[in-house]
């Protein structure tokens, strides 16, 4: 089985199910394919540099023949979404109110869903931008969450964003018309062109990419998800919403599968194997980690339930 | 001469006291009814727009930081008219 074949395919699910690794193989398939195609990365901590064994940046960077790929910093993507609003509000206010404005802007900076919003933001402006370069594109999406609900509010973020428009220019006519009657001595400023410009301009966007992100003929979003309980519910969950606002599910990807046994082989080679990738993982936490105490606790053999057996995973202190 | 001019004069008195009281009966109360309406769709654009600033979030807050500047000159005034004595933790500092 391939991987579904659209002009756009994001790749999500939780951290570290394999998703980087996964969307770099889709895009490496759609290229094989003779498609010039883009991936693009939001992973911060650079994995897809890490795979591809290539200095990844923000501009699509040539890797093999018919396949580019970019990196996105969510951080800095974030940064100057909001360097962006502040440069286009900076003549909308006195100054002593404009402090008071970038301050609360600020606050916006941090709070969650901020770093999502401007990815999101950046997405459909590369659906727009190389989308008309690229034949496939692929995403590497961020863990589900704030990620997924985005995705499936172009919907009502439209009619939002429609709404408050509308309302902002009946404020504006209104407004017109209170100065026509009162004179100048009415204090009900109208609308500054520009932040009106701006907002449009986001509105159609958002507008153009929701009608992308719903085609199932352009669009297919594959979840990947590891066969343990937490994310076989929150994969549920999260298909069920997109499912809802219309955003085509193409596939689920069932990741890090434990091979059946075959007869004659013994498991223990893949054990060692996956023991030797563990030891790894285990050394970078005794160099990063090793400042705080750590405590290690065995692979059950099965999940977990009830007071006995968590009595027994009571943590251990492993020599 | 004189006698045009004080006519002239007295025409013009009558002309700004028929708009006077033409604008009392006609226009003052359009005015007022002008300016609730204003105020009416006002404050449900502050309330759908800017919930975040109450508490109440927004996930479509980050699209519509350009709003700010509009919002603040604004939102004593409203909090006011919405009976809030102080504007609410974690909006503008207004007052």
């Amino acid at each position: 089985m391939t991987f579904p074949r659209r002009p756009i395919l994001f790749f999500g699910g939780k951290g570290g199910v394999g998703k980087t690794t996964l969307a770099t193989a889709a895009a490496l398939e759609a290229a094989a394919a003779h498609a010039r195609t883009l991936l693009v990365s939001t992973d911060p901590a650079h994995s897809t540099s890490d795979i591809l064994q290539v200095g990844l940046g923000p501009a699509p960077r040539p890797i093999i023949a018919d396949l580019w790929a970019m990196e996105i910093d969510p951080e800095k993507e974030a940064d100057e979404y909001i360097a962006g609003v502040k440069a286009r509000i900076a003549t909308a206010a006195p100054p002593r109110l404009l402090e008071e404005v970038e301050r609360q802007i600020d606050i916006a900076r941090v709070s969650p869903g901020a770093v999502e919003a401007a990815i999101f933001d950046r997405f459909t402006r590369i659906l727009e931008n190389e989308g008309g370069l690229f034949e496939r594109i692929v995403f590497d999406t961020a863990p589900t969450g704030q990620t997924l609900r985005l995705l499936s509010l172009p919907e009502l973020m439209t009619t939002w964003m429609s709404g408050l428009i509308g309302r902002r220019k009946k404020v504006g006519a209104m407004a017109r018309m209170w100065r026509n009657v009162a004179g100048s001595e009415a204090g009900i400023e109208t609308a500054e062109d520009p932040i009106l410009a701006a907002l449009e301009e986001r509105r159609a966007r958002f507008h153009r990419a929701r009608a992308v992100l719903t085609d199932p003929e352009r669009t297919a979003f594959v979840f990947v998800v590891t066969p343990e309980r937490l994310p076989v519910w929150e994969t549920e969950k999260a298909v069920e919403a997109l499912s809802r606002h219309g955003v085509p599910v193409g596939a689920i990807i069932v990741n890090q599968v434990l091979p059946d046994p075959e007869p004659g082989v013994t498991e223990a080679a893949f054990v060692s194997g996956r023991r030797a990738r563990q030891a790894e993982c285990l050394a970078r936490i005794s160099e990063g980690l090793g400042d705080w105490p750590v405590l290690r606790v065995r692979l059950q053999d099965t999940d977990p339930v009830g007071v006995d057996a968590l009595q027994r995973i009571r943590p251990e202190v492993m020599e | 001469m004189t006698a045009a001019r004080g006519w002239i004069e007295a025409a013009r008195r009558r002309l700004r006291a028929a708009r006077d009281i033409y604008e009392g009966i006609y226009i003052a109360p359009y005015r007022s009814a002008i300016h609730r309406e204003y105020l009416r769709r006002h404050d449900a654009f502050m309330l759908l727009g800017f919930s975040d600033l109450l508490g109440v979030p927004n996930p479509m807050q980050f699209y519509m930081l350009e709003l700010y500047p509009w919002l603040i000159e604004d939102f004593h005034r409203w909090h006011v008219r919405m009976g809030m004595e102080h504007p609410p933790e974690g909006g503008f500092r207004c007052c």
